[in-house]
């Protein structure tokens, strides 16, 4: 049988930390910055106070919210021909993190700053992976200014990919841009609404905050009905309580206010019930993404996914490791065994190191072949008359022939290709042969995987008039100013810079 | 379809039956003598090991089409070939078995599949194989190389006592002796005085086809 889901908690316990999010909600509240999105909570039920930034959720509000999303979702590449269905019961595979360093051996320290081009080369491996469904704007293009990044990358994600896409909800005027760009590239604001193609990432800041920027793209994402990740980083002993029952109970409530927010935006858009949440060291106050405890409280998520029935995300792959060493090995694989074991519905991060602050496409191959690895894992060990093989071991061992064996009987040769896993990129030549090909590691040999994708991945091109249009689109977008983006988004009263996902925005970033 | 084309589908569906009725209608209608259709499914051979080695095709496979063309070959294309005087077309004639003592047998087999799909003439002797039997056999057979597994540390031994029973025969220059097996090593195969060692069905085809160039 296939392997059971890992289930890290009881009904009971589960329920504990149902009640114990609902009363976070409705005594507690979330910090919601947009002064209009607290009118419409309120018109909508949740209780407004002009002496609290926090909005309160009555129970009653979140149950029947919660009736309204969908336990299912159908992502499309970009010209709809590739799909992947999100659902409750089954496990996708992604990239997303925010890496602003590449793996680069003939660089100095290892890693070099990301630039455009490898957002590109990320987005071509994507595509021809086997098991990775979608990127995320996951390598971050430093040579592009940042008002106009999510312009470069859907442009680039359209030249260069078949699969679907996905970006952070970072305002209402990059999202509006996205939703616009989308619409020309597939032929439609309609067919992206029924067909979503992106995916969207609402952060949420821990504890219990909603920022402004994020609610203006995330308002967007909803109302387009592109699929969006409700992704608290709360950090166990800093940003959330210390104990992860605490930090679950917590995230919970955050993840169900995105939720419901979602609903109230457009009833019946598609959310990810997520986390990248995690612990912080305590030794140093460092957060520690690769750790045991993330394996956990995704397995937690999970669980609560299903509770809820919405799709569940978390991480998987990750690793606090600053090298392609050990550590990284054993933390990405130990966090995506443990998401797929519990049954998480969209596991992300693929590529990524250092806690998501660094790629390597190196890692991206590698983990495409843990993902068959672990789904190989995951179906279990089928019993049956075929697979004890009876007739099999009779016939071998009643042979006339001394020292027979089951390697030229039929039972081996109908099967051989797939009664096991067969890796790729892990060796198992015997020295020797592994010696005269070369004495490379697993990291060579991934590297060469990557340039042979790199040479050859190509996509239909896209129509010479949706370019004229996506162009002329982006030379408007590169008009705008920084105080224009700014007014926009109500950030006006901001002072300095802003910092989303590891990378500073300020008037200084919109220079190439 | 082609001759060949008829063989290499018969050799790849494993099926026995269909390579032999095939060679023997073409022999019937001559069509084809039995050297040329020898060297055609030597040739087939040499496809599904080249195709093994880009892991195209499965070990499983390599030594299922081993086995079906060798009942062809050793009881309708052999004896004609041999009542007709005519020399046999191969690389070499290994002779290859176990060494006594030893039981382990599919490193060994898999070296003798490896050799006939590369066009040696192979006689395996199987397993538990005494040192005389070895040079009897190698006798029989006109062998140029004789190959000795060996799996345990206490029956490899067995391969330095058959060079010093060739070397009191005073036959050691007649045959070409290769070792291999876990245990063994290249270090190994000096010591006793060996002609080769290879630790892989590859590398043992490699070593094979350099002894007889």
């Amino acid at each position: 049988m296939k392997l059971p889901k890992l289930e890290i908690f009881s009904s009971d316990e589960i329920k504990e930390i149902h009640n114990a999010s609902m009363q976070i909600l409705e005594e507690i509240g979330i910090n919601v910055e947009d002064p209009g999105l607290r009118i419409s909570l309120n018109e909508n039920g949740a209780i407004v106070a002009d002496d609290s930034p926090y909005v309160k959720f009555p129970n009653d509000l979140v149950k029947e919210k919660l009736k309204l999303i969908p336990d299912s979702f159908v992502l499309h590449g970009r010209d709809g021909d590739f799909t992947a269905e999100v659902n409750t019961h089954s496990t996708q595979y992604a990239t997303i993190g925010t890496p602003v360093r590449i793996y680069d051996p003939e660089h100095q320290r290892g890693v070099r700053k990301t630039v455009l081009t490898d957002t590109i080369n990320q987005i071509r491996i994507v595509d021809s992976l086997k098991n990775i469904i979608c990127s995320h704007v996951d390598v971050w293009p430093h040579d592009v200014p940042y008002l106009e990044l999510h312009c470069h990358v859907i442009k680039a994600w359209a030249q260069n990919s078949t699969k679907p896409y996905g970006l952070g909800c970072f305002g209402r005027l990059p999202s509006q841009d996205m939703m616009d760009l989308l619409s020309i590239i597939v032929g439609g604001k309609n067919e992206l609404i029924t067909h979503p193609r992106l995916i969207g990432f609402f952060s949420i800041t821990s504890p219990l905050s909603f920022s402004q920027l994020m609610t203006n793209g995330f308002e967007v994402f909803a109302k387009y009905k592109q699929p969006t990740i409700l992704a608290p980083e709360a950090l166990a002993g800093s940003t959330a309580p210390i104990t992860l029952a605490g930090l679950l109970a917590q995230t919970n409530a955050e993840i169900l206010a995105g939720a419901v927010l979602a609903q109230i935006y457009n009833p019946r858009a598609p959310v990810l019930y997520g986390t990248v949440s995690h612990i912080t060291d305590m030794r140093t106050g460092n957060s520690a993404m690769g750790s045991v405890e993330t394996g956990l409280i995704t397995a937690g998520i999970a669980q609560l996914g299903r509770y809820y029935n919405i799709p569940s995300r978390g991480p998987g792959a990750v690793t606090d490791s600053k090298l392609l060493d050990m550590q990284n090995g054993f933390e990405r694989y130990q966090t995506l065994m443990l998401a797929a074991q519990a049954g998480c519905n969209y596991i992300t991060c693929a590529g990524s190191y250092e806690a998501t602050l660094a790629e390597a496409l190196e890692l991206l191959v590698i983990d495409d072949e843990l993902v068959s690895m672990i789904k190989h894992t995951m179906e279990g060990i089928e019993v049956n008359e075929n697979t004890i093989g009876l007739e099999a071991i009779q016939r071998v061992v009643r042979s006339e022939k001394k020292g027979a064996n089951f390697l030229d009987d039929k039972h081996t040769l109908t099967q051989m290709r797939t009664a096991h896993f067969l890796p790729a990129l892990a060796d198992r030549n015997r020295r020797t042969s592994w010696r005269k090909k070369g004495s490379k590691d697993i990291v060579q040999r991934a590297r060469e995987k990557v340039n042979s994708i790199l040479e050859i991945q190509r996509v239909p091109p896209l129509a010479p008039e949706k370019h004229q249009a996506i162009d002329a689109f982006m030379k408007k977008v590169s008009k705008r100013s920084y105080e224009y983006y700014k007014e926009t988004e109500g950030m006006m009263d901001k002072k300095g810079t802003v910092t989303i996902d590891h990378v500073e925005i300020s008037e200084d970033s919109q220079k190439k | 379809m082609s001759l060949k084309e008829q063989l290499q589908t018969a050799v790849l569906d494993f099926d026995e039956n269909k390579v032999k009725s095939i060679c023997k209608t073409s022999l019937d209608n001559k069509q084809a003598t039995a050297v040329e259709l020898l060297r055609m499914i030597g040739d087939v051979m040499k496809q599904v090991g080249d195709r093994f080695e880009k892991e195209e095709i499965f070990l499983p496979e390599l030594i299922a089409a081993a086995n079906t063309v060798k009942v062809t070959i050793d009881e309708l294309l052999d004896p004609i070939i041999r009542e007709s005087g005519v020399k046999k077309e191969t690389k070499g004639v290994v002779v290859l078995g176990t060494v006594e003592g030893d039981i382990h047998s599919i490193g060994k087999d898999l070296v003798g599949s490896f050799l006939f799909a590369n066009g040696f003439e192979v006689h395996n002797l199987g397993v538990d194989v005494a040192p005389e039997m070895f040079l009897e056999k190698a006798e029989e057979f006109g062998a140029t190389i004789i190959g000795m597994s060996a799996l345990l540390s206490i029956s490899m031994d067995i391969q330095r006592k058959f060079i010093e029973l060739l070397k009191r025969e005073g036959k050691r220059d007649k045959f070409k002796v290769v070792v291999g097996g876990a245990p063994t090593s290249e270090d190994w195969a000096k010591n006793i005085g060996a002609d080769g060692w290879a630790d892989d069905a590859i590398g043992a085809v490699k070593l094979c086809l350099g002894l007889v160039s």
